[in-house]
């Protein structure tokens, strides 16, 4: 419930953060310098120190007992020892899985290696725990896609395999993106870790085929990728599924961020945000208006295709998630919402390919709305005037 | 909770532990987070201590932060420690506030004595002040407000209707309303 009292207030204190014009430089020096080296540097004395008193330990140990050095030497050695490289797995063009389920696995090294001369690159994952279960998945391209965030990530390469380990922890220190370069393998890079679900992206040069290996002492699991040209088996690339843009003559769609428009002179007012379906397309509309003393003119705007229905709100941070399985991000740089604006700021349409179309933020003369989309889809946008007007157009499948 | 790809990026690099990229986060998010610190402890160098320790433990504890955006995270850091600093810098006063309190009834104000919105905000506890900041400021709702300073959601329903009661009667705002 909102009244004069509460809109006064919200007023003042925006005001009152006004005064705060900006980020102050000598703060930005104090946290800079207060940037110490990362926590692993800093355990460093306390690590030398437990390993001394280790050292101490065995020594006592072994003066007292003189036999229990050969039983450790022996243990150490079956610990340390590797397993038996196993029987020569072939390359297989398809997905795989494998692993436990129900362990206490923890992710602790990621190890990419060339073996040009055998025909094959390699990356090794080491566990402790045991080798939880995975999923290895191949794909045509080297996009993926980020798990919880849902938000896409390119790799280099033109193809690609997701590694997802369930039930698995990640040892501190782990690299989050490697780039070996290597013939086949080009890039290694977390996607995700939420909920004990670890994912990976690894980007190939090209589609290739792939040999898993679960190792023991110490746990790993290594996967092989063929080279090009060697003996192993190659997959044909499967070409991806592509929107065709379809031209009008309102211009060709296209599957390409967006942007246009000035952020100059004052503010444009939002008065009414419109959605509609026509042949082809779901049509999205923001009209304008000028404030007091402006001009019309259309505001900078950016309009930003994503993988999810996910957004942020602005400045708040805080997620929403429209209905829908894609989305885009329209941001306008000097514009607001009209004081006088009455239509509704979380659009429901259940059009063919626009489900939701929701304001998420307003402030400080960046507005930003958000479109959660049933798929994926090409867009084109139209400047118009009189009344000053954006329109999205966002493909609906033929 | 989604970031853009490019912030998305810049995470990761900031998780590799470069510097640029967290100098980057704190470009982004810095001064929102500066602004709500210094509307809840009304006094600018206590907002940048508080903001400062903010953006060192948000280095030390990136690890902490799932595949999220970081705006919730390092907000409820800021509000953490904003409230931390004032409760410290103000332990005798909020001693003498409580015996106050105790003392009896609370006493009606004057109309002379009626305060503007900059002097009845600095008569509310520091956590009424985050709620209010975070409600109002920041345009939060009422459950994004409650997670960011971790409490229930009918207890910041209650803190903002005190807050907002609290601000009329300094104001003299309620006999508008009666």
């Amino acid at each position: 419930m909102s009244d004069d009292f509460e809109k006064n207030l919200r007023d003042h204190l925006h005001s009152e953060a006004q005064e705060t014009r900006e980020f102050p430089r000598r703060l930005r020096g104090r946290i800079r310098d207060g940037i110490a080296p990362r926590a692993r540097a800093r355990m460093a004395p306390q690590i030398a120190l437990a390993g001394a008193l280790v050292l101490v330990a065995v020594a006592v140990l072994a003066f007292r007992n003189p036999t229990i050095i050969s039983v450790v030497t022996t243990n150490i050695k079956q610990i340390l020892q590797p397993s038996p490289s196993p029987t020569p797995q072939p390359f297989l063009c398809q997905d795989q899985s494998g692993g436990s389920s129900g362990l206490t696995a923890t992710l602790t090294n990621i190890r990419p290696g060339a073996h040009a001369g055998d025909g094959y690159d390699r990356v090794v994952f080491d566990f402790s725990g045991g080798i939880p279960s995975w999923d290895l998945t191949r794909q045509e391209s080297a996009t993926f896609t980020r798990d919880a965030s849902g938000q896409q990530v390119t790799l280099d390469g033109s193809a690609g395999l997701k590694l997802v380990f369930r039930d698995a922890d990640l040892a501190g220190g782990v690299a989050t993106d490697l780039t070996p370069r290597f013939s086949s393998i080009r890039e290694v890079a977390q996607l995700g870790n939420f909920e004990r679900v670890l994912s990976y992206g690894i980007g190939l040069s090209s589609s290739q085929c792939v040999r898993v290996l679960p190792l023991s002492n110490p746990s790993r699991l290594a996967i092989d990728v063929a080279t090009s040209g060697s003996a192993s088996t190659t997959a044909a690339p499967t070409p991806l599924p592509t929107l065709s843009p379809s031209g009008t003559d309102n211009g060709a769609f296209s599957c390409l961020d967006t942007s246009g428009g000035a952020d100059s002179g004052l503010a444009m007012q939002l008065t009414a945000v419109r959605v509609a379906h026509q042949p082809g397309f779901d049509r999205i509309v923001f009209e304008f208006a000028p404030q007091a003393g402006g001009t019309a003119h259309m505001p900078a705007y950016t309009v930003s295709r994503q993988a999810s229905a996910q957004f942020v709100k602005d400045p708040s941070g805080m997620p929403v998630t429209m209905r829908g399985s894609a989305g885009l991000r329209i941001v306008f740089h000097g514009a607001s919402v009209a004081s006088n604006y009455n239509g509704s700021r979380d659009l429901t349409p259940g059009l063919p390919v626009v489900q939701e179309v929701e304001q998420l933020g307003d402030f400080e003369a960046v507005l930003s709305w958000g479109a959660g989309l049933s798929r994926a889809s090409c867009i084109r946008t139209l400047e118009l005037s009189n009344p000053t007007r954006l329109v999205i157009d966002v493909q609906t499948p033929s | 909770m989604l970031m853009d790809p490019t912030l998305g990026r810049v995470i990761e690099r900031w998780r590799a532990g470069d510097r640029d990229a967290f100098e980057e986060v704190m470009d982004r998010y810095g001064l929102q987070l500066l602004r709500t610190a210094r509307l809840i402890l009304r006094d600018p160098t206590l907002a940048e201590d508080a903001i400062q320790e903010t953006f060192l433990k948000a280095w030390q504890r990136i690890g902490s932060l799932r595949d999220e955006d970081p705006g919730p995270w390092l907000t409820r850091i800021a509000m953490n420690e904003s409230i931390s600093l004032y409760r410290r810098r103000h332990r005798f006063q909020a001693l003498t506030e409580r015996f106050g309190r105790l003392g009896g009834a609370r006493h009606e104000l004057s109309s002379e004595a009626r305060l503007d919105l900059t002097h009845a905000l600095d008569q509310l506890t520091a956590e009424q002040r985050a709620a209010v900041a975070l409600h109002y400021y920041q345009d939060l709702s009422v459950e994004e407000t409650a997670r960011a300073l971790k409490v229930p959601v009918d207890t910041m329903k209650s803190r903002l209707k005190t807050a907002l009661r609290r601000l009329r009667e300094l104001t003299g705002s309620e006999e508008a309303f009666a």
